[in-house]
């Protein structure tokens, strides 16, 4: 790019850029949320983040209206809002080493670009309509202890209200998800992109409110919570959200819980369920229990225990927990696909059982996973 | 943060102390120029962008320059990056060595004709980790065997006076001499066949006309591929008397090589492979040094670098348990100061963000029935080895 004659740019601040800081304890430094934003082509996207962009917010937002992880461009758009005007950006993904290299080019970038440019309040990430949120999540979804700039806030999914029934029945070939491990799987419900962008999300706005009748909203209401009970659900028209801090920014999804379940209608989605197990508090030497737990149902797709009814495969989507621990700090779990993590809560919680909710394919009966739950941690005393 | 000493702002006629403001464009051109204020920048504006003009063209925004230092008359040696900020004394002496080859009749990866690994950017599906069956275990056990034999010959060589661009040569040749690729050269455009990172290079330091001096640590990372499989190592050796004979030196050098064995002390079926960065980290902290975050070990195999990928710092959420018949390395890199690393416009050389020295170990582990076959394990006549903690850094 050539630089503008006309105008000095900003001065950089030098002593905030994160390579200076050398001190082997990491410094506190405040980090930019992001927000990942899916939904299909035509279920209001552009329309939400345009929203947001030349709404009067006072923030500075970022917003990549791109794909990530696309290795094949050496530079990507980014438009930031501040103060109501828009500017773009262009973000320098190198193709730099990928062996053995921890975070992702695009992190990477936007890491430098914040280090030149200054902060940002907060970056949405605009996926491709057949993204699979589930791949893009992990991206953000860093150890802290990397120290990155940034961090995921949670995925917004927005949802035509008119289409989406059509889109979970009746994908096309290339809305449909492909298994990558088993073949064996003909007789199960087909799993559309839309399901994947439903039961990923933290946030669902429900948009184009108006173009259907109140009985067909309540229909795609309950099916939605179906897929995924634990996200919170917005009805809008025209993309219009009420307000955006809490609805699309400030999610903290995963660096908290909070769920209120929908109850009812376990079965109205062929392909995807929420279910929910409750235990009675825990000591913290059933912590670790609750550990192998995980990594059995998590990484090796197998509910320990067996009871003979298990469920024969099945995947999980996300995972959300509470562990009330009366002798030691509470804990929460999140989880995305197979990465997971349990971590001090920040907070004591005034829930005084043990829940985890999961969301994902083939997960049969709540029961069942009860029953495993409860004898793992059973175990654990003997 | 760091320490921003006193410094007059470059402002036109301005008189003030400058703070930790500097113009962007210099910051990236790698030049120092500090202002007190947006004001004095903005009056200064019209005479101080002229200085962008001398040092850069249209295209320099978009292609670091190949050439800008003029090369040393006497030696034809020189810098090929002189205005980027270096973090310590190590300069890049340029030029490279042309292009090793590798005679048809041996095998080659796939990336070493364009420099892509495309066989590694193949997605495996979801925690898909490969075992390995006894034939392809018995071809990891050669070609890993054989690593180490061109790593200690290498070594040898790394003496005062002798440059990483002879070590590569060395290597080079003895790959060649067991029918074997150099894996790094070409992977993803890497232009040596051997890694040498010298003093406060973390890793990926390519081979150049330096000569080492005495007083210098230096690793050497070979990596052959043989038969149909890569088998990776490493070690830091000390260069000269004078290198033993520092204390931070020695104890960079060797919380490195502890971290490394009590991390493999771990490896049987069932170790999670977030759990060697949790020892790792536990052990550089009480040896007052830090862990290198950027980069993992990583599963080896017929791919150079594949799943899993092992961080070396705790609390670290890496997916996957260890099983019979996986291979892996493990490779710590620890530093004196800060555990950032700054990577130089090669884009390959990475060192610490503060200039301290950095160390690392590597291993080629395959997890076996009932614990771990270290493949690249160190032969009765191995050079390098464990020298004595300096009593003063005990304490």
């Amino acid at each position: 790019m050539l630089e503008d004659d006309d105008a000095p740019p900003e001065l950089v601040d030098v002593s905030t850029l994160p390579v200076e800081q050398d001190a082997v304890e990491e410094p506190a430094q405040s980090r930019v949320p992001i927000t990942i934003v899916t939904g299909y082509l035509g279920a209001g996207k552009t329309t939400l983040l345009n929203y947001i962009l030349t709404e009067k917010h006072g923030k500075k937002i970022a917003v990549i209206m791109n794909e990530f992880g696309d290795s094949t461009d050496i530079e990507k758009p980014l438009t930031v809002n501040q103060d109501g005007q828009e500017v773009t950006e262009w973000m320098e993904v190198g193709n730099g080493c990928i062996c053995c290299s921890v975070k992702d080019t695009g992190v990477m970038a936007l890491e430098s670009l914040m280090g030149r440019r200054g902060t940002f309040d907060y970056i949405l990430l605009e996926t491709t309509g057949l993204a699979d949120p589930g791949n893009i999540a992990p991206i953000f979804w860093m150890d802290e202890s990397l120290g990155s700039s940034i961090y995921l806030d949670g995925i917004v999914t927005l949802v035509d209200a008119k289409n989406i029934s059509k889109l979970l029945d009746e994908p096309s070939p290339e809305e449909t998800v492909h298994d990558d491990h088993d073949d064996h799987r003909h007789d199960s419900p087909t799993l559309s992109m839309a399901h994947m962008q439903i039961s990923h999300a933290d946030v669902i706005i429900l948009n184009k409110a108006d173009l259907v009748s109140e009985t067909e909203l309540e229909a795609v209401r309950d099916r939605i919570s179906a897929i995924n009970g634990v996200a919170r659900v917005h009805v809008t028209d025209h993309s219009k959200t009420p307000q955006i801090e809490g609805v699309v920014l400030d999610l903290h999804a995963y660096d908290a819980v909070d769920f209120d379940i929908t109850k009812g209608h376990s079965h109205i989605d062929p392909a995807i369920s929420t279910i929910s197990i409750t235990h009675a508090p825990i000591s913290s030497s059933q912590v670790p229990a609750v550990d192998a737990w995980l990594r059995s149902v998590l990484w090796e797709c197998t509910l320990p225990n067996s009871p003979q009814d298990k469920p024969p495969r099945f995947d999980i989507h996300r995972l959300k927990g509470l562990l009330v621990v009366p002798d030691g700090p509470d804990k929460i779990i999140q989880a995305v696909r197979e990465i997971f993590e349990i971590r001090e809560a920040q907070a004591s919680s005034e829930s005084r059982e043990c829940k985890i909710v999961l969301i994902g394919r083939g997960l049969g009966e709540a029961e069942v996973w009860q029953r495993s739950f409860d004898e793992c941690l059973q175990a654990s005393l003997e | 943060m760091a320490e921003v000493a006193t410094r007059k702002c470059i402002g036109v006629d301005c008189e003030k102390d400058a703070g930790s403001l500097q113009c962007p464009t210099c910051l990236k051109m790698g030049t120092d120029s500090f202002f007190c204020s947006q004001d004095c920048f903005k009056r200064s504006w019209s005479e101080h962008k002229a200085i962008h003009k001398t040092k850069s063209n249209i295209l320099s925004n978009l292609f670091p320059p190949k050439v800008v230092s003029e090369p040393d008359p006497a030696t034809g040696l020189y810098n090929p990056f002189p205005t980027f900020q270096y973090t310590g004394s190590l300069r890049p002496v340029y030029p490279l060595s042309t292009r090793r080859p590798v005679p048809k009749t041996i095998p080659h990866p796939d990336y070493a004709k364009d420099g892509i690994p495309r066989s590694e950017q193949k997605y495996f599906g979801r925690n898909n980790i490969k075992i390995l069956n006894k034939e392809e275990q018995e071809g990891m056990r050669k070609v890993c065997r054989l690593a180490r034999e061109v790593l200690d010959i290498a070594a040898r060589e790394a003496k005062p006076g002798v440059t990483t661009d002879y070590i590569d040569e060395v290597v080079h040749k003895a790959c060649l001499e067991r029918d074997s690729y150099p894996s790094p050269l070409n992977y993803m455009h890497f232009p040596k066949s051997v890694c040498t990172s010298v003093n406060e290079t973390i890793c990926h330091g390519i081979p150049d006309q330096r000569p080492l001096e005495d007083g210098d640590i230096i690793n050497i990372d070979v990596t052959l591929y043989h038969n149909g499989f890569h088998g990776d190592i490493n070690e830091t050796y000390y260069v000269g008397d004078n290198a033993k004979a520092n204390p931070d030196a020695v104890r960079v050098v060797e919380t490195s090589r502890e971290c490394l064995d009590k991390s493999i002390e771990l490896v049987k079926p069932g170790m999670l492979f977030r759990d060697p960065g949790n020892v790792i980290e536990k052990h550089a902290k009480s040896r007052n040094c830090s862990v290198v975050k950027s980069y993992c070990g990583h599963g080896i195999n017929q791919l150079f670098h594949t799943d899993p990928n092992i961080p070396h710092y705790g609390k670290n959420k890496a997916v996957g348990t260890a099983k019979p018949g996986m291979c892996f390395t493990i490779e710590p890199m620890i530093n004196l100061g800060t555990h950032r690393d700054r990577t130089w416009p090669d884009d390959w050389t990475s060192t610490t963000a503060d200039g301290a020295l950095s160390a690392q170990f590597e291993h080629t582990l395959l997890v076996t029935e009932d614990g771990v076959e270290v493949l690249t394990a160190r032969l009765p006549d191995s050079p390098g080895g464990p020298i004595p903690m300096p009593v003063a850094t005990q304490n």
